[in-house]
């Protein structure tokens, strides 16, 4: 790759890049971000490869290996352009005929996306009401783009929104555009993302400045900052080099956590293939401005999300907290002043720059400006990444994009901001999401994750399962945290075995009280949220868990027994998936689980196709 | 200098200073447990928090590690301070009901009973030994090891360390070796030091002539309601 | 356990930000633990004190102290994946290899940990095997998933796998095809180029398969070396514009008629590889 000098270099290069590039040649486009690849999209790669070998259509045919899309639920997915087909959960053999449909310019009908209201079938896929529903203008980048290349990213207007800033060279402006746009820092706490920046470019610059990507998604649930790293890593790095001239950093650092080994290998290859092309390191496109930017592996630890403990984890350290102040911005990575941002942040530096300030914040509501992306998962019938405009009601995204609840169940709530967060009740879908109706509503937006709950969550099961998360991932240094998550999951426990009292449930909310009050870090002051917000909402789920000794969810497995009816015909598959040997019957007639050898796993009724096991 | 108001009274202090050396000038007592004078402040026990900030935003910190700040309103002794900190000495209590200066301090802040399931893991994780041992005996010999519930103190790979001299100071300062409570039941009794006495004050008859020095004596105040 | 290959990777992280951890990742990535004498080094060689490192060590859920399993079985315990019962899925990983979450079989074939979250959440219970994902994971798909780690999981039956297919590649510099019709790998014409390492010269024979692995060599190549590759016809070496994404080594490139180019990389060893069908234009 030749080195870009000027910005002119850059600019005739993306000319140069785009006229070549025909957009009427059909394209088969196969995301491929780590979910996708669960799903075996690389299969689809591969089949795709060799037809277009096979029957030589590499000139007629491209092929487009994307990130993520979003629509998680029907991958591997596989979009033609330029028709905008999409085919859904599409195998090797359908990926074979796709090929040569698309060559021929047709569409293959009948695996088409079937509307399951309706029954019909929509071929476009801005026709999905999943995807029609969304304002997609980050995730809308990921299917445009090979993640691998950055002329990829070039040929999609990429890094002109550096060269403008560039051009305007005034560093005054472009946090000025950030704090017009209203844009919030995307991480959780909402914190404007402009006037972060201004602290940072007031900071004296004797010894050099930091800017951070916070890319240590550690809120078990969420996944959108997954999605755009491994789908537009040029998004970030291109946000971050305008930031850096923005305040007058000098040294970038992504931390990506270690379980995104995909997100890693993309980053790596994006931030090389930058380098080369010179748009990091040492006079940047000619301009006499030098940034560049390192990447560091996380190695397990949810806390390192909160930024103090995520610079020790850059400075090699154990991720413990400290106090603030002082605040990062004044005192961060080696004592230097650091401004550390999201990665969903960072991917809407370029969108405001491009739109203009006063167009970016008319999305969205006031003071709540933009989209955000959120991961819709759990009990949904559609379940992936939404990018909806702040103060979209949940609702909406529940039931309009996510479709409603799987099957016959009731969607209960849904559960946001992760181990932070908490559980909003179906009778408050009405709310918009933004940072404060949520956080008003006993929950917190979080980095996006969106857990959908129906009835057969059980609430004390969810608070116990947030409290263990905690009280392995606390860091252990605040006494109240580190013990206080331990007496939490320990009252959670009693209960959902059947022996908790009143007076434990009274300790329960006293002690979250503390916890909340007396920690020193985000982990520790917003980890009551679960078991506070569960208490507020669905408290009677824990008296019957109390008082009556039932799980209403047929979850806590002391407190419900299995049992066999009538449907039963005697198929065996129960009686054959139980280890413990505790269903007997001969074939073709009624089965019997033995209660003492039960250990209520519940594999014999994941087996049942006749809905024969009951729950009680 | 830097000017805040502790518990409504004006103070002045030397830039750099904490909160606790603040009010400690001003004489407004803050229970330390992880605090001591020659060894940098951890905040590990929370048990020294104070309220600042007014309204909505008042939030509860450490006096120990939070610097004073200019026009800082502190509370050293709200009624949700009180309430942090007796919660703080129940939950030590439960984990450590063998330590007389847990024992004492919950008996300072009057709390009688301690109502979590019975712990006797001794070591709370306030981290004094690992400063100790760091700051004062230049050795670094011990320190934190994993995380979360699985914390704990002691040396790499758990073995003798070639580093330590087996000064004894992390002994020496540890407030649960350092002072057993020898009440055979220590569990039951938030004594307030008095347990400890031989014959114990409860066979009041003993020490109808003696001054009690404990102050407020446990033992007392239950017999008195 | 050589010393002179833990301290290169002490040397190569040394300076840089977050070296430390960094030093402990790469060591558990090649030991796939951390041992007691390679901390020592660390210490020695980095100026950190052991009592330090030792907690970073046991701070991060990534390192291990004991040494892991051949292949490593991650579980995602994040909220999606419990709310869709991956607890049951644990449970039957734990029945059925008799070993608790976070063990080793006594065999020292699999590690069994859980993981908080893979990010995968709209398709869980998500499984991860050597880098393998499995999604929506039941109890029933636990016993096929073991015998598949065991048997190695990126295994593949050449005759019968349809994501296996023959390419044929020629010399980005003459031009001429590397097919060599008289030697035959996995029953099609092997890819032939010459390799050089050390002071060897020889042929290799690649099997044109993409998807197999499958080699012969006139020298045995050892584990982990790079090698030069050179055209048989021309003798131009075969070098490429980017290196592997794994390793780190260069990737060699060759042209694939009619469109294309494929890249492999040029560590004995390392199963990077990537076809472009249009990389040519580039």
């Amino acid at each position: 790759m030749k080195r870009l000098r000027s910005i002119e270099d850059f600019e005739s290069l993306q000319s140069r890049i785009m006229t070549d590039h025909d957009a009427a040649v059909p394209t088969i486009v196969i995301p491929a971000g780590t979910c996708c690849q669960a799903s075996g999209a690389n299969d689809l790669i591969r089949v795709a490869k060799r037809e277009l070998l096979d029957k030589k259509l590499t000139d007629t045919v491209r092929l487009r290996i994307t990130g993520c899309q979003g629509f998680c639920q029907m991958e591997p997915s596989v979009l033609v352009e330029p028709r905008g087909t999409f085919y859904p959960k599409v195998g090797m053999k359908t990926m074979a005929r796709i090929v040569e449909y698309v060559a021929r310019d047709e569409v293959l009908a009948d695996e088409l996306f079937m509307s399951p209201d309706t029954g019909e079938q929509i071929e476009r896929q801005e026709d999905i009401p999943f995807f029609r529903n969304q304002v997609r203008t980050i995730l809308s980048r990921n299917e445009k783009i090979d993640p691998l290349f950055i002329y990829d990213y070039i040929n999609n207007q990429g890094y002109s929104t550096l060269a403008k800033v560039f051009k305007m060279a005034d560093p005054d402006w472009v946090i000025n555009e950030v704090k017009v746009a209203g844009l919030r820092g995307r991480g959780g706490a909402g914190f404007p993302t402009g006037l972060k920046w201004e602290f940072l470019a007031n900071q004296a610059n004797g010894h050099g400045k930091f800017l951070v990507c916070n890319a240590d998604e550690g809120d078990p649930g969420a996944y959108m900052d997954r999605s755009v790293l491994e789908g537009n890593p040029h998004g970030v790095i291109e946000g971050m080099i305008i930031g850096a001239y923005a305040t007058g950093a000098t040294g970038g650092v992504i931390y990506v956590r270690n379980e995104y080994p995909l997100a890693i290998k993309h980053l790596i290859i994006a931030l090389r293939q930058a380098r080369e092309v010179g748009l990091l390191g040492e006079n940047i496109l000619g301009t006499g401005f030098s940034f560049d930017i390192n990447l560091v592996k996380g190695a397990g630890a949810f806390v390192c999300g909160e930024e103090t403990a995520l610079i020790r984890s850059i400075e090699g350290k154990t991720g413990e907290p400290r106090q603030r102040p002082p605040f990062p911005v004044q005192k961060g990575i080696e004592g230097k002043p650091t401004a550390i941002n999201n990665v969903e942040t960072w991917a809407n530096i370029p969108i405001i720059i491009e739109k203009g300030a006063h167009e970016f914040a008319k999305i969205g509501t006031e003071n709540n400006s933009g989209t955000k992306i959120f991961s819709l998962v759990g009990k949904a019938k559609y379940t992936g990444l939404v990018e909806v405009p702040m103060g979209t009601t949940i609702k909406r995204i529940v039931y309009e994009i996510g479709g409603g609840p799987v099957g016959d169940a009731r969607i209960k709530a849904v559960q946001t901001g992760g181990p932070s967060g908490g559980c909003i009740p179906a009778d408050l879908f009405d709310i918009p999401v933004d940072y404060d109706s949520l956080s008003k509503a006993g929950s917190i937006m979080g980095s996006g994750g969106m857990i959908v709950m129906d009835d057969n969550t059980c609430m004390v099961d969810i608070a116990k399962y947030f409290m263990n998360f905690l009280k392995d991932e606390s860091c252990g240094k605040c006494f109240t945290c580190r013990k206080g998550t331990q007496r939490m999951y320990e009252i959670l426990d009693d209960i959902s075995q059947g022996h908790g009292t009143l007076e434990q449930l009274q300790l329960l909310e006293e002690l979250a009280q503390v916890v909340k009050d007396t920690t020193m870090c985000g982990l520790g002051q917003t980890a009551s949220n679960p078991v506070l917000s569960t208490l507020r909402y669905f408290r009677e789920e824990y008296l019957a868990h109390i008082q009556d000794q039932r799980c209403p969810s047929g979850v806590c497995r002391a407190l419900i027994t299995y049992s066999i009816n009538e449907k039963c015909k005697g198929c065996q598959l129960c009686l054959d998936a139980c280890q413990q040997d505790a269903i007997s019957g001969k074939k073709k007639e009624l089965h019997f689980i033995d209660q003492s050898k039960c250990i209520k796993c519940g594999a014999c009724k994941s087996v049942c196709k006749l809905d024969a096991i009951d729950v009680v | 200098m830097i000017n805040l108001i502790i518990n409504g009274l004006p103070v002045s202090v030397e830039e750099g200073a904490t909160l606790l050396e603040a009010a400690r000038f001003l004489g407004f007592p803050i229970p330390t447990l992880c605090y001591i004078d020659g060894l940098s402040p951890y905040g590990a026990c929370r048990l020294c928090v104070v309220e600042i900030g007014e309204g909505p935003k008042a939030k509860l910190v450490t006096a120990c590690t939070y610097p004073a700040e200019e026009g800082l309103k502190v509370r050293t002794a709200s009624s949700r301070v009180i309430k942090a900190r007796k919660m703080i000495l129940e939950l030590l209590l439960a984990s450590c009901p063998q330590s007389k200066t847990i024992q004492d301090l919950a008996a300072a802040h009057g709390v009688r009973r301690q109502r979590f399931r019975q712990e006797y893991e001794d070591c709370i994780l306030c981290g004094l030994c690992v400063r100790m041992c760091e700051e004062q005996m230049m050795a670094k010999a011990i320190g934190f090891r994993g995380r979360g519930q699985n914390r704990s103190v002691g040396t790499p790979f758990d073995i003798q360390s070639d580093i330590c001299r087996l000064c004894g100071g992390c002994m020496y300062i540890c407030p649960a070796c350092q002072l057993r409570c020898t009440y055979t039941e220590p569990e039951k009794a938030v004594c307030g030091g008095c347990e400890n006495l031989s014959p114990p004050c409860l066979e009041k008859e003993q020490f109808d002539d003696m001054m009690c020095y404990m102050d407020p004596c446990v033992a007392c105040e239950i017999t008195k309601d | 356990m050589k010393e002179e290959n833990f301290l290169s990777i002490i040397g190569k992280h040394q300076a840089h930000l977050g070296g430390l951890i960094s030093i402990l990742e790469d060591i558990q990535t090649e030991y796939s633990y951390l041992p007691e004498q390679a901390l020592r080094l660390v210490a020695q060689e980095t100026g950190f004190s052991l009592v330090d490192i030792y907690g970073v060590a046991t701070f991060y859920k990534l390192f291990s102290l004991k040494p892991r399993g051949k292949h490593l079985i991650s579980v995602c315990s994040g909220t999606a994946c419990h709310v869709r019962a991956s607890s049951g899925v644990v449970e039957e990983f734990e029945q059925r290899l008799q070993i608790n979450a976070g063990e080793t079989t006594p065999d020292g074939e699999i590690t069994l940990v859980t993981v908080n979250c893979l990010g995968a959440c709209a398709l869980g219970p998500i499984v991860v095997v050597d880098g393998y994902y499995f999604s929506n994971v039941n109890r029933q798909m636990v016993g096929e998933i073991i015998d598949n780690a065991r048997a190695g999981i990126d295994r593949v039956d050449v005759d019968t796998d349809e994501r296996i297919f023959p390419i044929e590649v020629s010399c980005p510099h003459c031009n001429r095809s590397l097919i060599d019709k008289n030697f035959y790998i996995d029953g099609y014409p092997s890819i032939r180029v010459t390799v050089s390492f050390g002071r060897r010269h020889g042929w290799v024979r690649l099997s044109c398969l993409y998807g197999s692995y499958s080699v012969e060599q006139e020298y045995e190549v050892p584990i982990d070396t790079i090698v030069d590759f050179f055209c048989p016809h021309c003798h131009a070496e075969l070098s490429g514009v980017s290196d592997c994404t794994s390793c780190g080594a260069p990737m060699i490139s060759a042209f694939i008629p009619g469109g294309g180019v494929l890249h492999i990389c040029s560590r004995r060893g390392c199963k990077a590889h990537m076809l472009d069908l249009h990389g040519a234009s580039l």
